[in-house]
């Protein structure tokens, strides 16, 4: 029984010596203190710009980031069963898309752009110029089922008729891009079809351009996983790596082409110009999106008259959510394509007992009534008011009775509280909390209606963080808060 | 075929026209084999030059791999050998119903795609048990999982080993200690153990080798997370996955070096204490 005991001792010690080898490693980036390390999962072919950019912020800020290398497929899979991890760089669209149809992402911030090339080793010694020039060489291509490049490649090429020759004469389908680089490296085939960063992360290679190919560009993005415990952080990083003045910067030096970016910092401000209708919709929304963003959202709100005229004069907010689309038609040239997200109707507000007997909009031209309108050039809803009634014939009857013309409409709807006035022509979206004292008179004539859209400064510098700012107006949660307020969602947003 | 005594064959053991040609198949069957290894290797040295040799070492996380894999390779194999004994032993020695059916199971991780190991491993922690033994010992993503993805497997072939070994063992030695008043712990211990010598070895040089390729299971259960789960095959893979062909040789050979290495000392080592001791 000694040699039992012998045996159980040895083997202890052994492992307890093991186990302290472990722990005596050099105490890597993992342990930074007090906070938690960010666990990225990163396509392993986009390793050496990552790579760099992760030491860099880790140096910058003191936040250990945490690469997890694998192919994307295999990434995708990993998470999804771990259920843990903040964020998610895969090696093409495809495979975010999958994550997205499987709301495991929140926001997705693009870094790079890549297009399918056919690549050969330097000097092109097959001297190959296109695809068909392939079909007289040993060609390797990623399978299509496992790669991105593979399916894309598939599809671009059946269009043009020259997929099945290819795939006849093909000899060998790869699992991923690199395996097809390496085989061409190698010597093992003549050429391949590739992306183009790829192909330019290997000295030994050169690629030669196919116009068949160029529309199949893609981008690389990185997405916030659902179930980060620590979105800010992750989305600081996210932000930095898709910095142009920061993380794309390397990009460009390991061969990727960039996507724009926005400008780096690490709590961006930003202005949004909001017409004042807006206000109660979207105040709780923005203040989630700053919190999450770890961003300082300034809002100027006002009628939207007021915002077109600051912004003639030189002023350019990062973006601009109008109270109707006229008044985006005005500064159309400082933004991009604006998107409609609400609407609301213009109504009538009366007294709750309505002594004046006003039910039309016809009613207000009755002498003798105290009137409030907005102001037709400071706001929206006072030019659409001025439109509806010159429609109607009614403007210069109506006008005679008008005492009060003030540029947003909430300031309507305080003077009706004091009993100043006998009526105000407002939009339906300002009339949710005063329900109790008014009676609310919807207008039926056509174009008693405004539209809101939102569209996001061509010079900003934070361009991407305004469009994900539209994302979170867009989303369901922001939907019920326009609806609970007396909003419609517009209808092009259930594209 | 030559006729004679087989003392005539111990001091003659080429002589006749008739052995000749069966020896010199046997031995360009083998050498043919033994060429490809060399071969191989050859190639390998042909794609790479000293410089990446020692841009690898000097690298401090080819350094960490390859320390993790040392060590978790050799934890690996001591929890497989505890493992292993009386599981081989068992089977070995006893009938009992179910025993066909217990085989295969033991054969499940043999089997079964070593990507299909890692999965399963990661989907096992994430059920409430796991979830709340990770409470306690974090395993997922962490340096536990190296070791728990290589003992999966590598166990399954000490129990092979371990149990091809007794079964050759004659249980007849182990009945007479029985009979001469040992209890069962002694018989093995006193009688069977030292028998197994030989086995343990190949069994814990198997379980050993076996867990320093061990890749796949590693590359989904514990991620590929430099300075932390990233053992040798993983940085082979994560080199060859950017085009770096020649550090993900330098660093297979540096993996073949260490295999021989540790693989030729167990097996001297070894050897003199087996010899050094009556069989």
């Amino acid at each position: 029984m000694n040699r039992a005991r012998n045996l159980l001792i040895f083997s202890a010690l052994a492992v307890a010596i093991l186990i302290l080898l472990l722990r005596s490693k050099p105490t890597p980036s993992a342990a930074m203190p007090g906070k938690a390390p960010l666990v990225v999962y990163c396509a392993a072919g986009i390793k050496p710009p990552v790579e760099a950019v992760a030491r860099a912020y880790e140096q910058a800020y003191g936040v250990s980031i945490q690469l997890q290398y694998g192919g994307s497929g295999t990434l995708l899979s990993n998470l999804r069963v771990a259920g843990r991890g903040d964020l998610f760089l895969a090696a093409d669209e495809s495979y975010l898309l999958i994550a997205q149809t499987n709301h495991l992402l929140e926001e997705v911030i693009p870094l790079s752009r890549m297009v399918p090339v056919i690549a050969v080793r330097k000097g092109n010694p097959k001297n190959i110029q296109n695809v068909a020039d392939l079909l007289a060489v040993e060609v390797a291509l990623a399978n299509p089922e496992a790669a991105a490049v593979g399916k894309i490649t598939r599809d671009l090429l059946r269009k043009t008729g020259e997929w099945e020759a290819l795939e006849k004469g093909v000899r060998v389908f790869k699992p991923t891009v690199n395996d097809v680089a390496n085989d061409i490296k190698l010597g093992t085939v003549d050429a391949g079809i590739i992306w183009d960063a790829t192909a330019r992360q290997y000295p030994e290679l050169e690629l030669v351009a196919v116009p068949a190919l160029v529309s199949g560009e893609q981008r690389v993005s990185i997405g916030v996983l659902k179930f980060s415990e620590q979105p800010t952080a992750a989305l600081r990083f996210a932000r930095y790596l898709g910095a142009r003045d920061k993380g794309l910067k390397e990009f460009a030096r390991f061969g990727y082409q960039p996507v724009e970016g926005d400008v780096w910092a690490e709590t961006p401000a930003v202005v949004l110009f909001s017409g004042g209708v807006n206000r109660v919709a979207i105040e709780e929304t923005i203040q989630r999106f700053e919190n999450r963003e770890g961003a300082r959202v300034t809002r100027v709100y006002n009628g939207c008259g007021i915002l077109v005229s600051q912004m003639k004069s030189g002023q350019r907010p990062d973006a601009y959510f109008a109270c109707d689309t006229s008044f985006m038609r005005e500064v159309t040239a400082l933004f991009s394509d604006p998107v409609n997200i609400s609407r609301t109707a213009m109504v009538l507000l009366v007294p709750t007992a309505n002594p004046k007997s006003i039910r039309t909009l016809a009613d207000l031209a009755k002498p003798g009534l105290r009137l409030g309108l907005a102001n037709e050039e400071q706001s929206a809803l006072g030019a659409l008011t001025a439109r509806l009634l010159r429609a109607q014939g009614l403007y210069d009857r109506v006008m005679a009775n008008v005492k009060v013309q003030t540029p947003t409409a909430d300031l309507l709807v305080n003077q009706m509280r004091t009993g100043s006035l006998d009526a105000v022509v407002v939009y339906e979206a300002n009339t949710s909390q005063v329900k109790e004292f008014f009676t609310v008179i919807p207008l039926t004539e056509p174009g008693a209606q405004a539209t809101q859209p939102y569209a996001v400064g061509k010079n900003s510098e934070h361009r991407l963080l305004m469009e994900r700012l539209l994302a979170a107006l867009r989303s369901a949660e922001s939907q019920k808060r326009f609806q609970s307020v007396g909003f419609q969602w517009s209808e092009e947003e259930h594209e | 075929m030559a006729q004679g005594t087989s003392g005539d064959r111990a001091r003659h053991p080429t002589r006749g026209p008739s052995d000749a040609p069966f020896l010199i198949s046997l031995g360009v069957i083998s050498s043919l084999y033994i060429l490809l290894i060399l071969a191989m290797l050859v190639a390998d040295a042909s794609f790479t030059a000293p410089k990446h040799f020692w841009q690898a070492v000097q690298s401090r996380e080819i350094r960490y791999a390859i320390k993790l894999s040392l060590i978790s390779c050799s934890l690996t194999t001591i929890f497989s050998i505890w493992v292993a004994l009386p599981i081989g032993y068992l089977m070995s020695r006893y009938q009992f119903p179910g025993k066909v059916l217990l085989d295969a199971i033991l054969d499940i991780p043999i089997v079964l795609p070593p990507l299909v190991i890692g999965l399963s491993l990661l989907i096992l922690f994430q059920t409430p048990l796991g979830r709340a033994f990770q409470q306690v010992v974090p395993v997922t993503y962490e340096i536990p999982s190296v070791i728990i993805a290589q003992f999966s497997v590598a166990c399954a072939f000490a129990v092979r080993t371990l149990r091809a070994t007794f079964e050759q063992i004659n249980p007849r030695q182990e009945q007479v200690a029985l009979t001469l008043g040992c209890r069962r712990s002694q018989a093995f211990w006193l009688v069977v153990f030292p028998e197994a010598r030989r086995g343990l070895l190949t069994a814990a040089t198997l379980a050993w080798a076996r867990s320093l390729g061990e890749f796949g299971p590693i590359l989904i259960f514990s991620g590929a997370t430099r300075m932390r789960t990233e053992v040798l095959p993983t940085t082979v893979f994560l080199e060859l996955s950017v085009g770096n062909i020649e550090a993900a040789v330098a660093v297979s050979l540096l993996m073949v070096m260490a295999a021989v290495a540790v693989l030729v000392v167990i097996r001297v080592f070894g050897w003199e204490k087996t010899l050094g001791r009556p069989l």
